[in-house]
């Protein structure tokens, strides 16, 4: 957004020369390379710490939604007691309004009933948003994969950033895609969020 | 007239003046994967309505088109907190119409497992009721000790909570020599913690003006409601399967059935809190008693049942669990019948919350405790 806005008021400083239709392809090397270096410098100038800035606000302030939607919830709780205690990584479960969360963790299976209300739950969350897949189940159905009331992964419903392994997956497997999602969210373009 | 159903119900509508009908859940931090509707007037609640079956998900059925020991590690997964008791009545039963005799070791590490994951159960139990009651600490230090007991299971069974411990025929691992001096080293710590719970918790003035006289279930309501576990011996009724009709050797052991006859939220918790004394009493005396021997007979993969019925009844850390199995001869079960403790007191749910205030709540629903997913199954 920031990097679009100073290009365009960059442009319009320029001094338009015979006609601004033929500006980048034939008249010459000189303002393509301005321009280029112009942007180049918005980008190492504004764009690049507003980025870093705003991720690195993002990164250590994650709320979970609280979400149960089976079993796997119980490590969920283990991973918020004193021995895991992911509040260490910035992950504190909101107890508030979702709408205040910026991450939902699917604690595993996915019933049919229960689908259209995570996908409910999913839309009213303000933006940047990011999913967790917990547990078999909701990657892809799990021991109760021929079952007739489970979604086979959760995935046919919201979009996943990371996906954990595991029935259930042990406390530390959820800590480390914590660890992934950081990662990912630090990597992140501000520009496009999710 | 009668509550706004599924579709209209997802909002809190304002019905008049000083009547509201609130939609709670399944996403609260009050309720978890469970639904209910309650109509409100003023602070007083006048009708509730839950709605289960946000995890319902076919186990029953499911166990129709799996071996007989292919079914274990999908039946546990119904009751993660309670994952031997709720697979020792099915292994009970699918012996029983093998015809298998269980190897008296075998019973016994049973007995240990299952008495282990009741206090892991009644652990996480705590810490939330801590957490619903407002009392940050008391959601810290269960969960933290509850770590301790997982250790000491996952020394016999391998993995963290899941180990799939009871197959028919007997257990699956025999124990650790060190289990024992372990086991005395933890059940000692955990004494002590005990005391510091009943000093810090359940006898601070918070917890006994929030619980006492809080949803009062009375004894023949309880009884003609048909409820289990707790909610049954907090209301007066001493029952228990362990008593009436003992399974593995719990004949030969000596403990107390702690019953209340408040019936109310702080009777319930009571009761939790002194079957956890109770349960290392019982590991700490079979340690003691146990044979040396087998553990387990072995079986092929593919066993098969006689033809016929079995019904096989336990205590789990909810109530009586129990499993009827149709056989029809083959490798799996024709059909099979789960009867658990959580969906049996559901239905005193909607009998406690109507007359009692709204922020009272929270700990009328989790005195019950009403595991969803194992209700559901
Ligand atoms: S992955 Fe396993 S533990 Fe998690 S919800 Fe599914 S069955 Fe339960």
């Amino acid at each position: 957004m920031v990097a679009q806005e100073l290009e365009s008021q960059q442009q319009q400083q320029q001094p338009p020369k015979k006609g601004s239709a033929s500006l980048h392809s034939h008249e010459g090397p000189g303002l393509n390379i301005l321009v280029g270096k112009a942007r180049e410098v918005i980008q190492q100038a504004i764009v690049d710490p507003v980025t870093y800035l705003a991720n690195w606000g993002r990164l250590y302030s994650l709320w979970p939604v609280h979400l149960e939607t089976a079993c796997c919830s119980i490590e969920w709780g283990a991973v918020s007691g004193p021995r895991f205690d992911a509040e260490r990584y910035g992950i504190l479960e909101a107890f508030g309004s979702l709408r205040q969360c910026d991450l939902v963790v699917v604690h595993g299976t996915v019933t049919r009933k229960m689908a259209p209300r995570l996908r409910f739950i999913y839309d009213q969350m303000p933006e940047p948003k990011w999913v967790i897949a917990m547990g078999a189940c909701s990657i892809s159905g799990g021991v109760y994969f021929d079952s007739y009331n489970v979604l086979p992964g959760v995935d046919q419903v919201i979009p996943v950033d990371v996906y954990v392994p595991g029935c259930p997956p042990r406390p530390e497997e959820l800590i480390d895609a914590f660890i992934l999602l950081q990662d990912k969210i630090r990597n992140s373009n501000i520009k496009k969020t999710s | 007239m009668s509550l706004p159903t599924q579709s209209s119900g997802l909002f809190t509508e304002q019905v008049s003046e000083d009547k509201l009908v609130v939609s709670i859940g399944p996403q609260h931090p009050g309720a978890g994967h469970f639904r209910f509707t309650i109509r409100v007037e003023g602070d007083t609640i006048t009708e509730c309505i839950p709605d289960p079956g946000y995890v319902h998900r076919g186990g029953e059925k499911q166990t129709e088109y799996r071996t007989y020991i292919q079914s274990i590690p999908m039946i546990e997964r119904s009751s993660l907190l309670d994952v031997t008791n709720i697979t020792l009545p099915y292994c009970m039963a699918a012996e029983e119409l093998m015809g298998i005799q269980v190897p008296p070791r075998a019973q016994y590490l049973r007995m240990i497992m299952s008495e282990n994951q009741r206090i892991i159960s009644h652990l996480y139990w705590l810490g939330i009721q801590g957490i619903f009651l407002g009392h940050s600490t008391m959601f810290m230090w269960p969960l933290g000790d509850r770590d301790i007991f997982i250790d000491l299971g996952q020394m016999i069974g391998g993995a963290r909570i899941t180990y799939s411990y009871c197959v028919p025929g007997g257990v699956r691992n025999d124990m650790p020599p060190n289990f024992k001096d372990r086991a005395m080293k933890v059940f000692e710590y955990f004494e002590s913690r005990l005391k510091d719970y009943e000093r810090i918790f359940f006898r601070s003035p918070l917890f006994e003006k929030r619980t006492r006289g809080v949803g009062v279930l009375s004894r023949s309501d309880a009884i003609s409601l048909g409820v289990a576990g707790q909610v049954l011996r907090a209301s007066g009724v001493k029952s228990d399967t362990r008593i009436d009709e003992p399974y593995c050797f719990y004949k030969d052991i000596s403990f107390e059935v702690p019953v209340y006859d408040d019936g109310d939220t702080w009777a319930r918790c009571m009761v939790h809190l002194e079957e956890m004394r109770q349960s290392m009493s019982i590991i700490r005396q079979c340690l003691e008693k146990m044979p040396q021997g087998q553990i387990k007979v072995k079986l092929s993969p593919q066993q098969r049942a006689q033809a016929g019925e079995a019904y096989c009844r336990t205590e789990a850390a909810r109530g009586a669990m129990a499993f009827h199995i149709i056989s029809d001869g083959s490798t799996k079960p024709y059909r099979t019948k789960w009867s658990v403790p959580s969906f049996r007191n559901l239905i005193a749910l909607p009998k406690l919350l109507v007359g009692s205030h709204v922020a009272d709540m929270p700990a009328i629903y989790w005195s019950l405790d009403y595991w969803p997913v194992e209700a559901d199954r």
